[in-house]
């Protein structure tokens, strides 16, 4: 396991905290995460159930449970990043090496860095209607920038792909200015996004992709 | 992957060469990392036979799909 200083923010009060963030994840510490995620994983439900807020109204990634997940590790393809703060792990992604390959010119059928889960820890999201507002923002931004490091360590120059959940599109068409490819049909749908080597070197210069 | 990297001597035939260096120039990638690509592909496909899996080549436009048979 790898570690780097990075920083979040924390919302109440506010201001900037020291944060660690890992990468080369070994299941064993992705099951640790998942069950403290778990019980605050659970309240929400009780909370959403209670208050009777629709289905269509829940956090889309409330019913992951990376403890299934965490298998997938012992493959060479996959990896796992996540960020440690406040003594509870904030944030965790899944990326694939393997398989994955660029769809946008130039690179077209290069490989590429795909993202497979990327997730902040429950008490991160903004749920308007339990009244819950994230602890830390940025855990999403900094694992993302992870990914596309990861690329670039991989000499994929950037490259990174993933399917978005409908509450997270807009973050990666309008935050991160990812290029929206379409809907993909062999992933239920969802909207497939993907950074080009130029786009990933503007962002992590912190310029406008 | 994190880790301590470790370094290797690799034989191969002048057309394992030639292959290595094709698909480097043609992915944008080293040598060494298209040879990591391979492995992690090869393992992954292993892996998917060994539980039972079948692995198929499709073509959508002559709507063809075939099975590799790996033995």
């Amino acid at each position: 396991m790898s570690t780097q200083s990075v920083e979040l923010i924390r919302l109440d009060p506010s201001e900037i905290v020291a944060a660690t963030l890992h990468a080369g994840l070994r299941p064993s510490d992705v099951l640790v995460v998942e069950h403290a995620w778990a019980e605050h994983r659970a309240r929400l439900i009780a909370g959403l159930s209670t208050r009777g807020v629709p289905r269509s109204d829940w956090p889309q990634s409330l019913h992951w449970n990376w403890e299934a997940k965490a298998p997938q590790l012992l493959l060479l393809q996959a990896s796992c990043a996540g960020i440690f703060c406040d003594e509870r792990w904030q944030g965790l992604m899944m990326t694939k090496t393997a398989v994955h390959m660029a769809t946008l010119a130039p690179d077209v059928g290069k490989p590429l860095v795909y993202v497979d889960f990327l997730e902040t820890a429950p008490w991160n999201w903004r749920i308007s209607s339990l009244g819950q507002e994230p602890q830390f923002k940025s855990v999403g931004t900094l694992l993302f920038k992870e990914a596309v490091e990861q690329s670039i360590r991989e000499d994929f120059h950037g490259r990174v792909g993933l399917h978005a959940l409908p509450q997270a599109e807009s973050l990666y068409e309008r935050v991160f200015r990812m290029t929206r490819v379409g809907p993909d049909a062999k992933k239920q749908n969802l909207v497939y996004f993907e950074f080009t080597r130029q786009q990933a070197h503007r962002f992590l210069s912190g310029g406008e992709p | 992957m994190n880790g301590t990297k470790r370094t290797m001597t690799l034989n191969l035939t002048p057309q394992e060469m030639e292959a290595l260096d094709d698909l480097a120039q043609r992915k944008d990638l080293s040598k060494t990392a298209v040879i990591r690509q391979a492995l992690r592909l090869y393992q992954l496909v292993d892996v998917r036979l060994a539980q039972g899996e079948k692995l198929f080549f499709e073509d959508e436009v002559q709507k063809k799909k075939a099975e590799l048979m790996v033995l």
